[in-house]
């Protein structure tokens, strides 16, 4: 990585937040009917990130501790419980599980 | 964050937010300094590129031969969900165009997923600038700390660490999964990230589950 590529990295990133904001929303905030996809797109989004980070090892699926973890964190945001008891018993939960050789 | 919908997040919750990306700035930073060898160019990547995803998507292909254009091409193609997120955020927000740019460049899952829950314009801007503040206050002194003083966390794996990002953005949707519309979006969204990610190139499968939200729309929204 060199000055160049963090540049050229930015240009891409910024863009497309810049785009999303002044051409995306624009339209999105324009059509009432397309008005909910304001909470819909983070719902879909962010659930797809999660399945990447918890079940995707590079371009291949993988079952391992970190699923453990997020099933005692989905419990947990099922019951209600606070934010930082949820991220901790899924750490903590993907140690132990780990530690086991899961 | 799992109260009522209508409060956003609370002192306790921000603080854990604000762990969360330290963590993330520190493990992250780590592994980019490890590749770069300088701390400088690690830092302002960190603070220039302002996507830890985008880091890790160019550091990938690098470390896997890939060539520099398509490691910044990975990188773009990584970054299109937060132009989904600057969609939603900026499809809620009432402010001038110098604001709305200001958001727009600082537009990440926690603090925009939180923002659009609010039903005040005036509650969404509060949101977004109280999480996008914790948020950037754990992920700076993160990237402080591991690119300066390397990995003090220890074994981020062995600790668990990699488990935390995940459970916080579940943390953060719990609201929406409790919606009719929003957990089919979320049920089709993770659904075609999981068909996807063994055979499409790493970003394509996150934003094809743009395509979750477009069903979830034909789904009226439950009464509260």
């Amino acid at each position: 990585m060199t000055w160049a590529s963090v540049v050229f990295l930015a240009v891409g990133v910024w863009g497309q937040r810049l785009l999303g904001m002044f051409v995306g929303a624009r339209v999105v905030g324009r059509v009432p009917a397309l008005a909910r996809l304001a909470t819909l797109i983070p719902a879909a989004v962010v659930m797809a990130v999660i399945v990447q980070l918890t079940l995707g090892d590079g371009r291949s699926l993988t079952i391992d501790a970190r699923l453990a973890g997020m099933a005692v964190a989905a419990v947990l945001v099922w019951r209600r419980a606070p934010f930082v008891a949820v991220v901790c018993a899924a750490a903590a939960t993907t140690a132990l599980v780990r530690a086991l050789g899961g | 964050m799992n109260g009522e919908p209508s409060a956003g997040p609370g002192r306790s919750d921000l603080a854990a937010l604000a762990l969360t990306f330290f963590a993330l700035g520190v493990t992250t930073n780590v592994i980019v300094l490890d590749r770069v060898g300088s701390v400088g160019l690690t830092i302002g990547a960190a603070l220039i590129v302002n996507s830890a995803t985008s880091e890790f998507a160019y550091v990938a292909v690098r470390d896997a031969g890939g060539s520099e254009w398509a490691a910044i091409l990975a990188g773009w193609v990584v970054a299109s969900r937060f132009g989904l997120f600057a969609v939603s955020l900026g499809a809620r927000l009432r402010v001038g165009p110098a604001h709305r740019a200001a958001a727009a460049v600082m537009s990440f899952d926690p603090n925009v997923t939180l923002a659009v829950q609010q039903a005040d314009p005036r509650g969404v801007v509060a949101v977004f600038w109280r999480v996008t503040a914790a948020m950037f206050a754990g992920w700076i002194i993160g990237t402080l700390v591991g690119a300066g003083l390397g990995n003090v966390l220890g074994d981020a794996e062995r600790l668990g660490l990699d488990a935390v990002f995940p459970a916080a953005l579940l943390a953060i949707i719990g609201n929406l999964l409790r919606r009719g519309d929003g957990a089919l979006a979320a049920a089709v969204g993770g659904g075609l990230c999981v068909l996807l990610i063994p055979i499409a190139p790493a970003g394509v499968p996150i934003i094809a589950s743009l395509a979750g939200a477009v069903v979830a729309l034909g789904v009226r929204e439950p009464a509260p």
